[in-house]
């Protein structure tokens, strides 16, 4: 009873798969979770994209506490004088296995928990994992003020703040520049306004992301995914940026609930929960190291997730991780060798899936968007030229490249515009 | 020492105005949903009080609870605190019984445990606050009880407890076996260890039907209700503000005065 | 809506124990102040010209730590099971 295979920390998506993956193989696991309950301490965007949490538990939707499923994605540039949107439907969307799913993480959190349990897992929530207990080179277990735990391994899966992760001298200190704050509120609506509002039926959903004035042209967004009575409305900011123009994301969640595009969609709501919570989004770059003896570093914990702007993914960043990491546990339990050679085969499965893979591919992302002209001026650009296409004032119209230059005219040369396109292109 | 524990789920109470809610139609308190139950705090400092008398003298200490199998998660934080067993009664013939009947129901299981030298309830659930179950308890086990106790010891063979009232305590000794209910008074509940919620994780719950603790059908449910709930509603409480203003002090204190007058004759 | 109508909103288990510490010495010469903008709570606030911080309404973000340049903040979660308590999340 005293010592265990495997201690895992944390329990959101990446260590109820890990935690999952290991019991299953017949692995003595203990998972400990500083929340109340699981799901307590955790917030997110809304959507779930991918195929990940279907191998994990496979047809989940049907009893797990989904709130809809992703139909319908928007995307809008937003300025004070309007919005132009991108409006993406797919029926296909709306058949099992499904694209995107949209959750809220208190409820789902603690429905994963409860498979995790099933397959014989103990769980231990309101505990706080203070400390590793290392001795020589090696991680032996985890301290909770006097308390050891021993066990083989250890799977950090702590979520954004890593805080044990860097007691581990895994990673540096964070800066501003690599970490962005996201704020939400949940807003109550009736199930049938929902639907009327957001033209949707039954099961389906819609995930929104916003761009340019929700964050007054800060390097961010703003996003809106429908629950069933809900809808999750929020701002995503990076902190360096807020602090540099003395900006709170409280005000801007507020201005973008005035927005008068905004404000029709949660007209009559009412707020019943306000969250926050970090990203770490620089991307390749702040990926600490993943594993030394007797540990192994998953989901935001690790940084492993994609943030390019108009996706921000990271739970199924979180499930492949947290499953490549029991992966190699059940490897090393076989050899019964912990050390970090064996345990180096965790970074390999991740290089070989696209969690690092899909890394790589945007491995530009970060940098790139970090220009500010993202946020300020291009949506700027967008909407004006769609102001001028449509607006017919009785004179004879211009033609359309001669509209394109009047509205850049003293803003921005067309070779920035050009090699801002052409990093685009490489980046996202 | 065999001491039994009575515990209770109740909503948790930490919970903030906006999330309590209730629906009026039937009556019933509405319980947020995803928010799960909690031990009732009372319940809690009985769970201490307990410890408090095994750390000192040794003995076994078994929790019992009415409820369906979700009421496990606090027989759990219970058995996590530091109990050794735990127990739930549960069935659909005990559904909307009142604090009689419950204390009927808990009597009836605690006859079937059989062995016990003292029992502990807290002083009332910090949901309805009736405190009445404890002595209910008693008086079917026909054993002598104290309320409100601020301090639980055992003694040679016996229990001293000290009573809360409104400007001090009184002091009581009773023989083993009696009942007693504990107050806020005690002091703090001890937090479970980690060692603790793992043990008490895998520890199996048994779960006694109404049959199995011979239930009287006709001493359980609405139907043996001794009361009943009227109306449910959460008061609404208002609050206006209004700035007097005036040349001098003399007007503004006229202007008051009038302004408490007119509302003196009106309410 | 006002942040403390917010936070009013959130089921919070307050420790008794603080869980966040700002060593004020160190605020005297930080001149940007980046924690007020920092925290989503609004648990820093400017009176006259020093620094006041309330641990109570912490959604336990973590930004208000690496915000901080002058490393004045000595930041960790609260106790198992205390502070902020989600619903929906
Ligand atoms: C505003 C926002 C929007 C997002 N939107 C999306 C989206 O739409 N789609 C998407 O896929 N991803 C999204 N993400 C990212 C996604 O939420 C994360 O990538 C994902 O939750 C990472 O999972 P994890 O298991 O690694 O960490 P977490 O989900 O953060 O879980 C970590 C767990 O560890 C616990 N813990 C931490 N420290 C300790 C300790 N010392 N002891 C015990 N327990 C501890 C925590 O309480 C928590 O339960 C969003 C993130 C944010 C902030
Ligand atoms: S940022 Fe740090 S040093 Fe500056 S005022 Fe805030 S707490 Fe003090
Ligand atoms: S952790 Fe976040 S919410 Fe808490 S004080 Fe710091 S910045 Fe504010």
């Amino acid at each position: 009873m005293d010592r265990f295979d495997a201690i895992v920390v944390g329990a959101g998506p990446a260590g109820c798969a890990s935690a999952l993956v290991m019991a299953k193989a017949g692995l003595k696991v203990l998972v400990f979770e500083r929340g109340k309950y699981v799901g307590a301490k955790n917030m997110w965007g809304g959507a779930f994209f991918g195929p990940q949490i279907n191998y994990l538990f496979p047809n989940f939707w049907e009893e797990a506490p989904v709130e809809r499923l992703v139909t319908r994605h928007v995307i809008s540039f937003l300025t004070g004088k309007g919005s132009v949107s991108v409006d993406f439907k797919s029926t296909d969307f709306g058949i099992p296995p499904y694209n995107g799913f949209i959750l809220l993480r208190a409820k789902f959190d603690l429905w994963m928990a409860k498979q995790v349990e099933k397959a014989g897992a103990i769980l231990a929530t309101g505990l706080k994992v203070d400390d590793l207990l290392v001795e020589g080179e090696k991680v032996k277990g985890v301290k909770i003020g006097k308390e050891e735990f021993h066990s083989d391994v250890v799977i950090l899966a702590e979520g954004a703040n890593s805080l044990l992760t860097q007691k581990a001298g895994l990673r540096k200190e964070f800066s501003s520049e690599d970490i962005k704050q996201g704020v939400k509120e949940v807003i109550q609506l009736s199930r049938k306004t929902i639907e009327e509002r957001f033209n949707l039926k039954g099961n389906e959903g819609v995930a929104m992301e916003f761009v340019g004035l929700c964050t007054r042209g800060l390097p961010g967004g703003g996003f809106l995914y429908t629950n069933k009575e809900s809808l999750s409305l929020g701002v995503v900011a990076q902190l360096s940026d807020l602090i540099k123009n003395r900006v709170k994301t409280l005000d801007l969640l507020e201005e973008f609930k005035t927005h008068p595009e905004i404000g029709k969609l949660i007209e009559g709501g009412q707020t019943v929960e306000y969250s926050a919570h970090l990203i770490p989004v620089a991307g390749l770059g702040m990926i600490p190291r993943l594993y030394r003896d007797g540990l192994l570093v998953t989901g935001d914990a690790g940084a492993l997730l994609l943030g390019t702007g108009l996706i921000l993914e990271g739970a199924n960043f979180a499930i492949a991780s947290g499953m490549a990491a029991a992966e190699t546990v059940k490897m090393a339990k076989e050899r019964e060798d912990f050390s970090q050679r064996t345990l180096s085969h965790y970074q390999q499965i991740l290089k070989e899936s696209f969690v690092l893979q899909d890394l790589e591919t945007f491995k530009k992302a970060p940098k790139f968007l970090k220009n500010a002209r993202i946020y300020h001026l291009y949506p700027e650009l967008i909407v004006e030229m769609a102001e001028k296409i449509f607006r017919n004032n009785g004179e004879p119209r211009k033609g359309t490249f001669r509209m394109v230059r009047e509205v850049l005219k003293g803003r921005i040369s067309i070779w920035q515009l050009f090699s801002d396109v052409m990093k685009a292109r490489k980046a996202i | 020492m065999e001491i039994i524990v009575c515990i209770k789920q109740i909503l948790d109470p930490d919970l903030p105005p906006a999330k309590f809610m209730v629906d009026k139609e039937r009556n019933k308190v509405i319980p947020p949903e995803g928010i799960p139950f909690v031990i009732n705090p009372y319940d809690a400092l009985a769970v201490e009080a307990a410890l408090k008398i095994k750390d000192e003298k040794g003995g076994k200490i078994t929790v019992i609870t009415i409820g369906d199998k979700s009421t496990e998660d606090i027989v759990r934080k219970a058995l996590a605190m530091g109990a050794d067993e735990g127990l739930i009664i549960s069935d659909t013939i005990f559904e909307e019984s009142d604090s009689f009947a419950v204390g009927y129901i808990l009597a009836q299981g605690i006859k079937k445990i059989g062995r016990y030298d003292l029992i502990l309830c807290g002083r009332q659930a910090a949901d309805w606050d009736n405190g009445v179950v404890g002595s209910v308890v008693a008086e079917y086990l026909g054993i002598p009880i104290v309320t409100r106790a601020k301090d639980v010891k055992v003694v040679n063979g016996r229990v001293n407890v000290e009573r809360v009232t409104t400007d001090g305590f009184e002091t009581f000794e009773l023989e083993l076996p009696a009942l007693i209910t504990v107050s806020s008074e005690l002091g703090q509940a001890r937090l479970p260890s980690g060692w603790g919620i793992i043990k008490a994780a895998s520890k199996e719950i048994p779960i006694w039907s109404g049959k199995e603790i011979e239930t009287d059908i006709s001493k359980v449910g609405k139907k043996a209700s001794r009361n009943q709930l009227m109306r449910l509603i959460i008061p609404s409480y208002e609050r206006r503000c209004e700035f007097i203003t005036g040349e001098d002090l003399h007007e503004i204190s006229a202007k008051l005065t009038s302004k408490l007058m007119e509302r003196r004759i009106h309410e | 809506m006002k942040v403390e109508e917010k936070l009013a909103l959130n089921k919070f288990d307050v420790d008794k124990e603080v869980h966040i510490t700002v060593n004020e010495e160190g605020c005297r010469d930080c001149e940007l102040k980046p924690c007020l903008y920092a925290c989503p709570a609004d648990c820093f606030v400017l009176r006259e010209d020093h620094i006041t911080f309330s641990y109570e309404g912490c959604l336990e973000c973590g930004s208000c730590q690496i915000a901080c340049a002058k490393g004045a903040i000595s930041w960790t979660y609260p106790r198992g099971g205390f502070g902020v308590c989600y619903q929906y999340g």
